[in-house]
């Protein structure tokens, strides 16, 4: 179990160490090719260290520590820095190791046209990335989770905001930045708090003392309210969702690795990790598992009305995000857990498969695509591999995960977040086929070639340095799937028997309605939204949440900051100004006493004796 | 006398010499307010010298006597100067040091 | 009653008398002589201080010559200018209170100390005394003194040099 600890270390530091080379030695980093070369050697270097620390961490509940004591105080230490090895955190450590190097490679071919400096910068970001998503994961105590948790915020800005010149990645990054940043002030807020109360950041300690119960304990409640705020923000629940359909302005990759498999679970992970505070607390429990499934729902109504394929994904990231927060809320965090791996794999495979699209066609409406199975047979396979995961069929690996968070829904006693989870399923496989029917069957569309791109006529499958990771993943999605279909992990509970008939019956009626509206054009889209215009009409504008938001950012935010800007103009520097403009005034007067005429000095000298004399002399 | 009475004596001519440096509007009417002062001066070092038994004060006084023959001699050749250059010795134009 | 006092009031009222006309007068000239005579009476106080070495070192150095020299300043400006330079004084009243103030807080000090000490008894020559002392114990500030006086007369040397 030792070795699982160093291993774990050493996953850790090694994109660090890529990032600081990468960062300070500028010609490497400029030259692009090789800094890319750096960084993809590292990370697979670290997913090596990964899986074989997870093999020799195995053993479920055992957790192996190392600790470095770091702010010292009176009567101790403040916190430490350090690895806090269990098992599920060794499984995270392989998917975020894995999906990173994948992702990686894929943009090797993704960003060839990029300049070299770009690219250069691409990939110094992603180390710095990887690095503190594996020091979140592997974090023993609040403070360096939060310290990781706010550099992987750093990340995905400065990732969204790769193509800096474009004023709408430049926006979707601060947007991202923002909203995130709302959801940490609580989150840090709660984490003092938690501090104030217990004295200690350490999950370890904290673990300890939940355990041994006691007073301490009280109030506990705004506590884990604040750290699920942190946690809703990062990912995406409502009404925190808004920014991470606006963060597709990044490159595919970028949204690949940060905003599918990895950043955006961090909250999802941060609740694991902490289950056992908010065992403690079941009404925010049940907050977080309604707060999920609505979620889950919203954002898949959104995603049926989306015809930019990325944000398609987008949505359904959200929703997914929200199946895996209402199984938390349920009570069975593990549940949530598995859901996270295997969403990571597929969801991260569809992204990649998006991108291979993009790429080809040079365009995300996916009106303008069709019939891309035919040119592009090898995408269409992986994609289709990715979507029946995301659909929950069974063989694939979303099936088994997606099967617990529902029984564990159902036996967590949430009934309306249940069904609002079991039609958001039904719309998940209906707007992910729809998406199939529509850009990879059915006839070619009549639109013109995109720019930039090879344009619809062209398409041709990825090349082989894009193809490969995407190969890996399907291979993966359909290897777990098939492995949990034979020896599936152990339960914590028994699903009802007509659970799983359910689950998979919505997820067939979801593909047979797409293929009805979208495959056969039985049903016309156009009248189904009409049916449903109230919804539609709503969807179509995101529910006017990112208009609040901008609302909010415009009126109060800069309001308040323009305010506060006046009062430093006129009111601080004022006072400055004024006492300045006194000085000079008072210099002006008193250099009248240098009159040139040396009798007047005389005279001062005088009156100074006379002064000196009088003060010497004063009875006292 | 008594001791005392010299001293007042040497104060109220020092305090005529320094209205005279004062008040006086030509050059060298404030040198001659200086010569004043600078008697008091001379007629207290003696007086202490005599009363107090030490001779260093008339010693002293020898000193200051010469100086302030040196320091009249320049300072009066410097008036002259000033007159052939500004046309004028009252003090009152003499300002250049105006701030 | 001894000669001591009537000589030392009729000295005093004569030196302040004159003082004041120095300052007071406005013909420049007038000012000049007042200052003579004022000299002349410190010379005499010295005297009844029994510092005769010092009363003639006054009457030669300041009476004859710092005089001399202010009449003849007097003489070589006044035909610079061309007519008689008359005397006003500026800011009179404020230069009265200010010196009278400063009379006043030197007598307070008088008041204070022990200052009245007999006058001791004269042992041995004053001046043979003042010489023996300026020549070992304050011989460094003689030597000086020449150096000053050298100085002096270069710089006259220079202040009188012809316009080039």
């Amino acid at each position: 179990m030792a070795v699982s600890g160093f291993l774990a270390l050493w996953a850790w530091l090694a994109p660090g160490l890529a990032f600081l080379i990468l960062s300070l030695v500028v010609p490497l980093r400029r030259s692009g090719k090789p800094a890319a070369w750096l960084s993809i050697v590292v990370s697979l270097a670290a997913l090596v260290a990964a899986v074989v620390a997870a093999w020799h961490a195995r053993v479920p509940d055992v957790a192996r520590r190392m600790l470095w004591e770091w702010i010292p105080v009176e009567d101790g230490v403040l916190t430490s820095v350090g690895v806090l090895v269990t098992a599920e955190a060794t499984l995270m450590l392989i998917l975020v190791a894995l999906v990173s190097f994948l992702v990686q490679v894929y943009s090797l071919g993704y960003l060839a046209d990029e300049p070299p400096a770009s690219l250069g910068r691409y990939y110094t970001y992603q180390s710095l990335f990887t690095f503190s998503m594996m020091g979140l994961v592997l974090a023993p105590n609040f403070v360096q989770l939060f310290i990781c948790w706010e550099l992987v915020g750093l990340c995905s800005y400065l990732l969204i905001g790769y193509w800096y010149q474009r004023p709408e990645a430049a926006r979707a990054a601060v947007k991202a930045f923002w909203i995130t940043k709302a959801g940490d002030v609580f989150f840090l807020i709660g984490i003092v708090m938690l501090w104030s109360r217990t004295g200690t950041f350490d999950f370890a300690e904290l673990f300890e003392l939940v355990q041994g119960g006691g007073e301490a304990l009280a109030g506990l409640g705004l506590v884990t309210f604040f750290i699920y705020l942190g946690a809703a923000g990062k990912s995406a629940q409502f009404p925190f969702h808004v920014w991470l359909p606006d963060a597709m302005e990044g490159p595919t990759p970028v949204s690949a690795l940060i905003h599918a498999a990895t950043m955006v679970t961090a909250g999802v992970y941060l609740l694991f990790r902490t289950a056992f505070l908010f065992e403690q607390t079941p009404d925010v429990l049940a907050a977080v598992g309604w707060i999920g499934a609505f979620t889950a729902l919203l954002a898949a109504t959104l995603a049926c009305v989306q015809s930019d394929i990325k944000r398609v994904l987008a949505y359904s990231t959200v929703s997914q995000l929200g199946y895996m927060m209402a199984a938390i809320g349920a009570g069975f965090a593990g549940a949530g857990f598995l859901h996270l791996l295997t969403h990571g794999v597929f969801k991260a495979l569809l992204f990649l498969a998006a991108g291979a699209v993009i790429h080809a066609v040079g365009t995300n409406d996916i009106h303008a695509m069709g019939g891309l199975a035919r040119r592009m047979p090898q995408t269409f396979i992986v994609f289709l591999v990715g979507t029946l995961s995301l659909a929950g069929i069974p063989l694939f690996a979303g099936f088994f995960s997606k099967e617990e968070i529902l029984s564990a829904a159902w036996a967590g006693g949430l009934t309306v977040p249940f069904g609002m989870l079991v039609l958001a399923a039904f719309l998940t496989a209906f707007y992910m086929f729809r998406v199939v029917f529509i850009a990879f069957l059915g006839a070619p569309a009549v639109a013109s070639a995109g720019h930039g791109g090879h344009g619809e006529a062209h398409a041709h499958d990825a090349p082989a340095i894009m193809a490969l990771p995407l190969w890996i993943l399907a291979a993966l999605a359909m290897g777990i799937g098939i492995w949990f279909s034979i020896a599936h992990p152990e339960a914590e509970f028994v699903p009802p028997a007509w659970l799983t008939p359910l689950a998979v019956g919505v997820a067939v009626a979801g593909i047979a309605f797409a293929w009805l509206v979208y495959g056969l054009r039985a049903i016309s889209g156009d009248r189904l939204f009409e049916r449903f215009w109230w919804i539609g009409e709503a969807a179509m504008e995101r529910f006017w949440l990112d208009d609040l938001f901008a609302l909010v950012y415009r009126r109060v935010i800069l309001g308040a900051s323009r305010s506060i800007g006046w009062v430093d103009r006129y009111i601080v520097d004022g006072i400055l100004n004024v006492l300045s403009a006194w000085t000079l005034t008072a210099g002006d007067r008193l250099r009248r006493i240098q009159t040139g005429q040396a009798q007047d000095y005389v005279y001062g000298v005088a009156l100074g004796v006379l002064l000196l004399m009088v003060w010497m002399r004063w009875p006292k | 006398m008594t001791l005392q009475a010299y001293l007042t004596l040497a104060a109220m001519l020092f305090c005529i010499g320094l209205f005279g440096v004062i008040t006086r509007r030509n050059t060298i009417g404030i040198l001659l307010g200086i010569e004043l002062m600078l008697n008091a001066v001379n007629i207290n070092l003696v007086a202490f010298a005599r009363f107090l038994g030490d001779v260093s004060g008339m010693v002293f006084t020898v000193f200051t006597i010469c100086i302030t023959v040196a320091e009249v001699a320049l300072g009066l050749a410097l008036v002259i100067l000033i007159f052939r250059i500004r046309r004028t010795a009252v003090a009152d134009h003499l300002d250049l040091l105006k701030g | 009653m001894s000669i001591e006092p009537i000589a030392f009031w009729g000295l005093a009222v004569v030196l302040l008398a004159s003082s004041l006309a120095v300052v007071l007068t406005r013909n420049l000239f007038h000012s000049v002589l007042y200052l003579a005579l004022s000299l002349t009476a410190t010379a005499g106080v010295f005297l009844s201080l029994d510092a005769e070495f010092l009363a003639a070192v006054q009457l030669l150095l300041y009476a004859g010559g710092v005089v001399t020299i202010a009449v003849f300043a007097i003489v070589v400006t006044e035909r610079l200018v061309g007519d008689r330079i008359t005397q006003t004084s500026r800011q009179i009243l404020t230069g009265f209170i200010l010196s009278g103030a400063l009379l006043v807080a030197l007598l307070a000090v008088f008041r204070r100390g022990p200052l009245t000490v007999p006058r001791p008894v004269v042992t041995g020559d004053l001046t043979r005394a003042i010489g023996q002392s300026l020549l070992t114990t304050y011989v460094l500030p003689f030597e000086l003194l020449g150096v000053l006086f050298l100085a002096a007369l270069v710089g006259a040397l220079y202040f009188a040099r012809p316009d080039d």
